[in-house]
């Protein structure tokens, strides 16, 4: 009797898998298939010939996705460098330095967190433009933080309240200085949560579309998603280019979250407990 | 003491003298892009630069795609940006950057008899108030493309009026039984393009944008029996495919070059690829003027498209840029344009050069261009873009049959109006 | 006395410190901006500040009451809300619970959830886009040579099938998101619940209407929170699957917005869409966090 339960469990399971992979399987094989084998008639399942011109081809037609990835890069790790730190310091003075507007800091952060990116663009597109901000790295670093710090507040406030309070009590107790306290006790205590949040912010900032969108004008500071989304014009549709770039754009990601699946899946759960 | 001040102070005014003629040796920064004539760019900079000693001139290279390059250039001038000093627009560009205070008049800056060469219809897309905002640089404009062997197996000849594609069509689908071939493909994706597809079958019946008077005029009888021609090509006539409304010009060229269809209506750009070695098309095709309908033989149905070369308002350095657009667009460099890298010339006089007897394409596309239509960018200047693009909602809308021709049409004359405030 | 005095004074001195980078950066980027939206909204300029601010009160907004595009655009993101958060609870919870068994090759599943989410969306719209085509979309394909259908299915030209089409994405791609929240839930839920459940003779069905669901609560209404606002501001979905179209049957609020501005270069009449867009969201968000605070 234990099988037919396990049966319909492992179908489930497998249908699971194929639903969320096969988008992805497409694209890699419409990857290796030449521009006729793209556009068959009837359709080619498996690329004939099966050929890497497009991914040779890609860095003569399209030099600069090496830069749209470069930037994505930039532009992650310096809005995650920035939301770790000053989230960081922000999530622990709310979280245990029992402040009496921390209550409502808390949910004024969460309540600013809902605004559309949209909402914001009009405002930062002509607040960027005329402090030059507008196609550099500091600009769209700065609006990414400014978009994803509540996120990573919530979170590690969350990871910091799990940590027993009598942690820092001596410490106090003793006359340490907070900042001090910070990063010898409370940042080693708590890294695994540091890790999960700026590995889901960096997947966030590399997501990121209306402002990247908007306060990158020029074709050499884009990122990756909005580079590629890009291609499409007036004339044509390359999906020649289109799903080259995209296997090429979405492997760091793709990298990063099977790596450390296991982090961002117990952050996202531990997050949501708040 | 006393010599090294007077040295001092005879340095400052030999430099302060010397500004302007140091200022000669002029940097100039040019905005254009690439795709399909880099070589007549590279040339004309580099003529330029050895024939002005001094100046320099930096290609700035932006995206081939217009509506990219058009945002990179609106964030530039809205900063008040001095560079790049000259850039190349898309005609539909031309009056709403004029307006809005962009583009540096080119009268006096350009010999008046060169302004004059100028394809007179394209000029007029950047003229504002009689002053001249940019040069005509190439032209484009849609043709009728069609499979030279199917007309020939089944005795057709080379249609002139839409009745005549449209019997051709059915002639040969019926002829040839197959699924996979349609008739007419062409680019009705919710794009500019749809627009001047729109324009090309109005003009074919006579129609006009605006009327004599200026008044908007898009739901004239004319026009709403020519855009119900565009509705039953679809679903009366069932000679083009459902996903015609999906395309771009490029989907359609590819849908040509498998030979799946018998004709396409796009831009001339296609007909490199179309007679590439390994397109199964190459040799089997030509190209006409596009329809008119039964009874405007002189009607004006090739929807123009182009680029210009303009002077940015704020450049430093007006007069050489100016010289760098009339360089551009001299008789010679348009000459050489034409018959090295197919570009159609912005000017009317090149195409009489006895060298562009060789350059066959570009004089058939140009006799095309004669009976050509623009979109109504001038009149509409800075309104433009919502112009066109409640233009491409309506007909969308009459295409998708989710309203009939005559309520789009009516509906889309109404929202004009309210546009332009009329 | 005097020191714990001092160690009180020292606390909210850093406290203040401390929260002030994040509080500035939030203020420069989140609040400033909605602020300044909103003046913009009320005044007419020119976008390179050549002619100064014009103060003209509530014009813009009439003027887009009066607006049929933004009604549509209203429409459209509420539809898509409406019709995608459902689903995407279903198959949250769905395989929520299906991650919660033990099985082998649990690792393979989890990334399997995962992936759709860690995804660009703007990009895996894009490869949906392809798959979508209707001369040359791996759909059609599989559609037309089954025999299920014998012209092809034009997913993106019509009204309705765009809309599924997005739905579709946005399902396939967030469902998993709302799992792993769902699956917290379920794993705080004890085990010895479950274990009364079924000495009473439960069976699963009931034992999921009678044990989990309740309890799930908290969960299901913190991830319907964050997907409905994520729902209602939709943007790189539409604007890579169908541009809003065909002719505006998919243009969310948050598309036509950034049209007007950006293509049309109308900033003020822009500001206003985004401000009725934000006071939306805003409003809901507001009802969201009371109902969760009365959670508590």
């Amino acid at each position: 009797m234990k099988s037919s339960p396990r049966f319909g469990l492992y179908f489930l399971v497998l249908l699971t898998v194929v639903i969320s992979f096969f988008p992805i399987i497409w694209l890699i094989l419409t990857s290796f298939k030449n521009t006729a084998g793209i556009y068959a008639w009837p359709i080619q399942y498996w690329p004939d010939p099966f050929t890497f011109e497009n991914y040779i081809s890609i860095f003569n037609n399209s030099p600069e996705l090496l830069r749209y990835i470069l930037n994505s890069f930039i532009v992650g790790v310096g809005c995650t460098a920035i939301t770790l730190m000053c989230g960081g310091i922000a999530a622990y003075a709310l979280s245990r330095l029992r402040l009496r507007f921390a209550g409502v800091l808390m949910v004024g952060i969460l309540a600013v967190s809902m605004f559309p990116p949209v909402s914001l663009l009009p405002s930062l597109f002509q607040n960027f433009l005329n402090f030059g901000l507008l196609n550099t790295y500091t600009g769209l670093i700065l609006a990414h933080a400014g978009l994803f710090l509540p996120f990573s507040v919530w979170m590690l406030a969350s990871y910091f309240a799990t940590l027993p309070v009598e942690i820092e009590e001596a410490a106090k107790m003793d006359g340490m200085g907070f900042v001090r306290i910070f990063l010898t006790i409370i940042l080693p205590l708590s890294w695994p949560g540091f890790v999960a949040t700026g590995l889901i912010v960096f997947i966030f900032s590399w997501n990121e579309f209306p402002l990247a969108l908007v306060l990158m004008t020029q074709n050499a500071m884009r990122t990756a998603p909005v580079g590629i989304s890009l291609y499409p014009g007036e004339y044509a549709f390359p999906w020649e280019t289109i799903s080259t770039a995209t296997v090429l754009a979405i492997i760091p990601v793709l990298i990063i979250t099977a790596i450390f699946q296991k982090q961002i899946v117990g952050g996202l759960t531990a997050g949501a407990g708040k | 003491m006393n010599n090294s001040k007077l040295y001092a102070v005879g340095l400052a005014a030999v430099m302060a003298f010397g500004a302007p003629i140091t200022a000669l040796a002029q940097d100039l920064v040019m905005s254009i892009g690439s795709r399909g004539y880099g070589g007549m760019v590279e040339r004309n900079i580099e003529s330029f630069q050895a024939a002005n000693p001094g100046a320099t001139v930096e290609w700035n290279k932006v995206s081939d795609v217009p509506g990219d390059s058009r945002k990179l250039y609106v964030t530039g001038l809205m900063a008040r940006s001095s560079t790049p000093d000259v850039f190349a627009i898309d005609v539909i560009w031309a009056g709403e950057f004029a307006q809005r205070g962009w583009l540096e008049p080119l009268n006096g800056l350009i010999a008046d008899d060169q302004i004059a060469a100028y394809n007179p219809s394209f000029l007029s897309a950047a003229t504002v108030d009689d002053k001249v905002y940019a040069a005509p640089l190439y032209l484009d404009g849609t043709h009728l493309f069609y499979r030279t062997d199917l007309l020939e197996k089944y005795g057709l000849e080379v249609p002139k009026t839409w009745e005549d594609v449209i019997m051709a069509s059915k002639t040969v689908m019926e002829g040839e039984n197959n699924p996979q071939l349609y008739g007419f493909v062409s680019m009705w994706a919710k794009i500019e393009g749809l627009f001047m597809n729109w324009l090309s079958f109005t003009g074919g019946n006579g129609a006009s944008f605006f009327d004599a008077d200026g008044n908007v005029a898009v739901n004239s009888p004319e026009a709403i029996a020519a855009t119900q021609t565009m509705v039953d090509i679809l679903y009366k006539h069932k000679i083009a495919p459902d996903s015609i409304l999906t395309m771009r010009p490029n989907d359609a060229r590819t849908l040509f070059q498998q030979g799946r269809s018998v004709f396409l209506m796009v831009q001339d750009f296609v007909h490199a690829p179309l007679s590439a070695a390994d397109s199964p098309v190459a040799g089997k095709f030509d190209f006409t003027r596009n329809p008119y309908f039964a009874g405007n033989k002189d009607a004006h149905s090739t929807a123009l498209g182009g680029w210009l070369l303009a002077v940015n308002a704020n450049s430093e350095n007006k007069e050489a840029a100016a010289k760098l657009v009339a360089h551009f667009t001299s008789f010679e460099n348009q000459l050489s344009a034409a018959l090295d890298e197919n570009r159609a010339p912005g000017r009317t006089d090149v195409y009489k050069a006895p060298e562009m007897e060789t350059a066959s394409l570009i004089r058939d596309f140009g006799a095309n261009f004669a009976v050509g239509v623009v979109r109504p960018s001038a009149k509409t200047g800075s309104l433009y873009p919502r112009v066109s693009e409640a233009m491409q909602i309506e007909i969308t809308n009459a295409l998708n049959q989710k309203k009939t021709v005559e309520k789009a049409l009516n509906d889309a004359a109404a929202a004009v109006k309210q546009i332009l405030g009329q | 006395m005097t020191q714990i005095l001092t160690l009180e004074k020292r606390t909210a001195l850093t406290g203040i410190g401390f929260v002030t980078p994040t509080v500035l950066i939030i203020a420069l980027i989140l609040i400033y901006p909605i602020i300044q939206s909103i003046v913009l909204s009320f005044g007419q300029s020119s976008i390179d500040g050549f002619e100064p601010y014009r103060f003209v009160g509530l014009d813009h907004y009439s003027k887009l009451m009066g607006d049929s595009r933004f009604w549509n655009a209203l429409g459209v993101t509420f539809t898509f809300t409406a019709l995608s958060i459902p689903l995407e609870l279903m198959f949250g919870i769905g395989l929520a619970l299906l991650m919660n068994e033990t099985f082998k090759f649990k690792g393979w599943a989890r990334l399997a959830v995962l992936f759709p989410w860690a995804l660009p969306t703007a990009l895996n719209t894009l490869i949906w886009r392809w798959m979508y085509n209707s001369d040359y979309g791996l759909f059609n394909a599989v559609a037309l040579q089954s025999g299920l259908v014998e012209r092809p299915i034009n997913f993106l030209g019509d009204d309705v099938l765009a809309m599924v089409a997005m739905v579709v994405v946005a399902v396939w791609k967030t469902s998993s998101f709302m799992a792993l929240i769902i699956l917290a839930g379920l794993q705080s839920i004890p085990r010895d619940l479950f274990e009364a459940g079924r000495i009473d003779g439960m069976n699963r069905w009931t034992e999921f209407t009678q044990i989990t669901l309740p309890l799930l609560k908290g969960p299901i209404l913190v991830a319907l929170i964050i997907r409905s606002m994520d729902a209602l501001r939709t943007f790189e979905l539409p604007f890579n699957l169908t541009d809003g179209g065909p002719a505006a049957a998919t243009e969310s609020l948050s598309l036509y917005a950034y049209k007007v501005i950006f293509d049309f270069l109308d900033f003020n009449f822009g500001a206003a869409i985004v401000v009725v867009q934000f006071l939306v969201i805003f409003t809901m968000s507001l009802v969201y966090v009371f109902a969760l605070r009365n959670k508590d």
